[in-house]
């Protein structure tokens, strides 16, 4: 099993029996919150894991090397951050997509990238943006963030 | 008419709805499987195999998110942020981010009633870039990148939160001036 997971469920579950001691009523709801998250984050849980496995197996890692290796510089990072961008789901979605990519070959500040624009970057959520702030500050912001996640993707490859 | 079997109808598109995209899958997996059966079995297993190896985290990561929902008092933190200014303003609305949890439906109407308060676009921004740090997915994401993967995308993120605040304000000054003017005396 892997030492992660246990580590953290322990401490999920230290915190847990702390805050039962202050509040039991509020720790219930707490639980069922989390509950009712996971609910709803099943569906997309099953597809994308079952798209991890197709992906994994289907998708000759050659293709992602040419599109998103490191070799293709410039190109691996346009591709991470636009993937991201178009991307729609929880991030705990891209995870596993990412990994998958990595091990067959993506560079990884292309992967980073394509995470940090996954999360930050909303094209969904962009027409409620730009209802709340203004359609300036919606496009900036999010312009200004797929400059940030190229940005982060190639400080990452410095730093790993 | 046909007005009483509508409903039932309806409701039953309603609960099949979050699970088109399983449908989908579930489709190219039969037509992997018609194709060529040993890989997709193959895929299947992978499939399996990932979803184990993290299901503890998994499990964790939403009693966590739970918990935040419950126990960090977003209004409060709301107020909190729009009454101060600066770097430590800068800093302490990435902290907020960080541990903010929750949807896009439910982060932006907070961040608009934080912008009814008065609080600067410098903050807003800085508060939703820190926002993608997912503190409680630091773990998952580690479990599939590894350790040094999320805690430099972590820290990445949060200096880009730091930095795109002011960023966001300067491009966005002409909109902001009636905020400066609005908060200006309580300084004198």
């Amino acid at each position: 099993m892997d030492l992660t997971g246990i580590v953290y469920l322990a401490g999920v579950g230290i915190a847990y029996a702390v805050f039962w001691r202050r509040s039991p009523e509020r720790s219930k709801k707490a639980l069922s919150a989390g509950t009712s998250s996971f609910k709803g984050m099943l569906p997309t849980f099953i597809a994308v894991f079952g798209l991890v496995g197709l992906f994994d197996v289907f998708i000759p890692p050659a293709l992602i090397e040419r599109w998103m290796g490191s070799s293709s510089g410039a190109l691996s990072l346009l591709v991470g951050t636009g993937l991201g961008t178009v991307a729609a789901g929880p991030p705990a979605a891209a995870y596993p997509i990412a990994a998958t990519l990595l091990k067959n070959g993506a560079w990884a500040p292309a992967v980073a990238a394509f995470i940090v624009s996954w999360i930050l970057v909303g094209f969904i959520s962009l027409p409620m943006e730009s209802k709340i702030f203004g359609a300036r500050f919606a496009i900036l912001r999010n312009g200004l963030s797929m400059i940030a996640a190229a940005v982060i993707g190639l400080l990452m490859g410095v730093v790993l | 008419m046909a007005s009483s079997p509508a409903p039932i109808k309806h409701s039953l598109a309603e609960t099949l709805k979050p699970y088109r995209l399983v449908f989908a899958v579930a489709a190219l997996y039969a037509v992997a499987a018609f194709s060529s059966p040993a890989q997709a079995y193959e895929a299947a297993s992978v499939a399996v195999k990932t979803f184990a190896g993290v299901a503890p985290i998994v499990i964790a990561v939403f009693a966590a998110l739970g918990l935040m929902q419950v126990f960090v008092d977003k209004q409060a933190m709301a107020r909190h942020l729009g009454e101060r200014a600066g770097l430590p303003a800068l800093l302490l609305a990435a902290a907020a981010g960080t541990i903010l949890v929750g949807p896009v439906f439910v982060i932006f109407p907070l961040l608009k009633s934080m912008r009814d308060h008065g609080t600067s676009l410098s903050i807003i921004t800085t508060t939703l870039t820190a926002w993608a740090v997912k503190l409680t997915m630091v773990p998952l994401e580690a479990g599939f990148l590894g350790w040094k993967f999320s805690i430099a995308r972590m820290v990445l993120t949060l200096s880009a939160a730091v930095v795109m605040g002011p960023l966001m304000g300067r491009l966005m000054r002409n909109e902001s001036r009636a905020d400066i003017c609005k908060t200006e005396p309580k300084v004198a």
